[in-house]
């Protein structure tokens, strides 16, 4: 029963095959057909029934698009201007004071407040501080600002760095610079890495702002990762640690110092009436002070009559006997004849 | 105020005291009628070194520069009894000239402070200029910030803390005095004449007898 059955399958099976492999032929203009249709006129997809599609299409393609100048060649689409001279000194002046460097003001409040909140407490939790320089999407460092020099000069000292140039909607661009003490210890593949996985993170971000903060989380990340590669933390890096000292990082706030944050900035305006006032009142007590020290006084004079023929003096004044220590000053004080005192 | 010789009170312008009969003439009996001239820092004791009169004269000038009216004098000598210093104050206050203070300065303003490291006792007098402001209490409090350095016989820091405790209680003084001089000038106002005193009291009987006698003859009238 089984074999019949088995060859009835296998010969529908091939009779299938063949009808497949046979291929449906393509259409063919009839005689006089395509005459007709000339003879009528414009004719829709009129190009396809040509004889050589291909080469009208290009031809008439090649005489309509004009063809790009040198100079539309050279130029990117989007040109990248130099920052600004006037926050030169703001970015690359001096050794930033906070962990966020952003003068322009390219962060609002909020995030610029978030973003420092998360550098600080990245700073508290980690041995590597994270330092990020925010610049605009098409905006160039000056020449004049070299980024290694920089690095040298401002983070050989204090604690190891992780220095990042965050461009806003642009994370792609980013570049780390490391401190001299990690330079040895993190090798450029393990930095490049670090830059490239925090780029994709950021770019997966719709708006700007949570692109740098999709950047930040991932390169603190990162950063813990070079920092058990470095060894710090550990017993073996003590000597790093303690060659770094704290002083020359930047003030780590507490969370009471953060949630003040917000008060702070409000009575920031106050400051300076309130130095000037402090500074006033200071210099007037010193003023008075000194022209007391200064100041001459002069008793008012009356007359006063002459006393057991004294012509200058009727002898008032105490008498003090320092013979012994057991006899002190205030059992002196009474000073009454002999006759009259209680023994 | 007191006698200097039997410490008891006096009234003012006692001429002799009234208990113990001293006045001026005891006082040049015992120690020398005559004139004396002397410096404002007189160490007859030798108690006094190059370095501490220094320190010293400086602490008076300061005063002197303070008080323009007023001058310190600090004389140190062997006196003999405890007794004898207060009067010895009395008397060379009276009777010495002192050579360096300005001529517009009189004893009455001068203030003396003596040392006798012998008997070890000092005492301090004032002249009648200062008879109204200052107290014997405060030159008592004067005395008693030495007394701990002349114990250890630190003369120059004993008189230099006295001198400074003394400036203090100028100044607080002045300043009293500016603001209520009525207040001094009645601790040194001449007392009232006993003759002034009967005869108010004899032009009160007056008025009550004759008014007395009116209201008598009213009630005779009617």
């Amino acid at each position: 029963m089984k074999f019949p059955q088995a060859w009835i399958i296998a010969g529908a099976l091939v009779t299938i095959a063949q009808a497949a492999t046979q291929e449906a032929g393509l259409p063919a203009w009839k005689d006089g057909e395509r005459v007709q249709l000339e003879k009528d006129g414009w004719v829709a997809g009129g190009a396809l029934l040509s004889k050589d599609p291909a080469q009208v299409s290009t031809a008439e393609n090649e005489s309509k698009i004009p063809e790009p100048t040198a100079g539309e060649i050279a130029e990117p689409e989007n040109p990248r201007v130099e920052l600004p001279e006037k926050f030169w000194a703001d970015y690359f002046g001096e050794k930033p004071k906070s962990f966020l460097v952003d003068p322009q003001g390219l962060l609002s409040t909020v995030d610029h407040r978030d973003r420092l909140a998360f550098l600080n407490y990245h700073a508290s939790d980690s041995a590597i501080d994270l330092y990020v320089y925010v610049f605009k999407g098409n905006q160039e460092i000056p020449g004049e600002a070299r980024e290694e020099e920089l690095i040298e000069r401002f983070f050989s000292k204090g604690r190891p760095a992780a220095v990042v140039y965050y461009y806003m909607s642009a994370p792609e661009l980013s570049a780390i610079y490391l401190s001299p003490s990690l330079m040895g210890a993190i090798p450029g593949a393990e930095q490049h890495r670090a830059l490239e996985s925090s780029v994709m993170q950021a770019i997966e971000k719709p708006d700007p702002s949570k692109q740098i903060e999709a950047f930040l989380v991932q390169m603190s990340i990162r950063i813990y990762w070079m920092e058990r590669l470095a060894g710090l933390g550990t017993a073996a890096a003590e000597p790093m640690m303690a060659s770094a000292s704290r002083s020359d990082a930047p003030v780590k706030k507490h969370k009471m110092m953060i949630l003040l944050q917000p008060w702070i900035d409000k009575s920031k305006p106050l400051v300076l009436p309130a130095a000037l006032l402090c500074a006033s009142l200071l210099a007037g007590l010193v003023m008075t002070g000194w022209l007391r020290r200064r100041a001459r006084y002069r008793f008012p004079e009356f007359e006063v009559e002459p006393r057991l023929g004294g012509p200058h003096a009727a002898g008032i004044g105490a008498v003090i006997s320092f013979a012994s220590a057991a006899v002190p000053p205030a059992s002196q004080r009474d000073q009454v004849p002999d006759y009259l005192k209680r023994y | 105020m007191k006698c200097p010789r039997c410490v008891q009170r006096i009234h003012r312008a006692a001429s002799l005291c009234p208990h113990c009969g001293f006045s001026i003439t005891d006082a040049d009996a015992r120690f020398g009628g005559e004139e004396l001239r002397l410096r404002c820092l007189t160490d007859s004791a030798g108690i006094l070194r190059r370095g501490d009169r220094e320190r010293v004269e400086e602490a008076m000038e300061k005063i002197s520069k303070r008080f323009p009216q007023i001058f310190v004098a600090v004389y140190t000598g062997a006196l003999g009894e405890v007794a004898h210093i207060r009067q010895f104050g009395f008397w060379l206050l009276n009777r010495s000239a002192f050579e360096d203070v300005p001529v517009e300065k009189p004893n009455e303003a001068g203030i003396l402070l003596t040392i006798d490291p012998e008997s070890k006792a000092a005492g301090m007098v004032f002249g009648y200029l200062l008879d109204p402001f200052l107290e014997e209490s405060d030159t008592f409090e004067c005395l008693s910030r030495a007394h701990a350095s002349w114990l250890e016989q630190k003369y120059a820091d004993g008189i230099i803390r006295a001198l400074a405790e003394l400036e203090s209680i100028l100044c607080k003084r002045c300043r009293q005095a500016r603001r209520d001089p009525e207040h001094f000038q009645r601790k040194v106002q001449p007392p009232a004449m006993m003759g002034d005193t009967v005869r108010r009291i004899r032009a009160g009987h007056r008025n009550e007898s004759v008014k007395q006698t009116a209201s008598t003859r009213e009630e005779v009238e009617k």
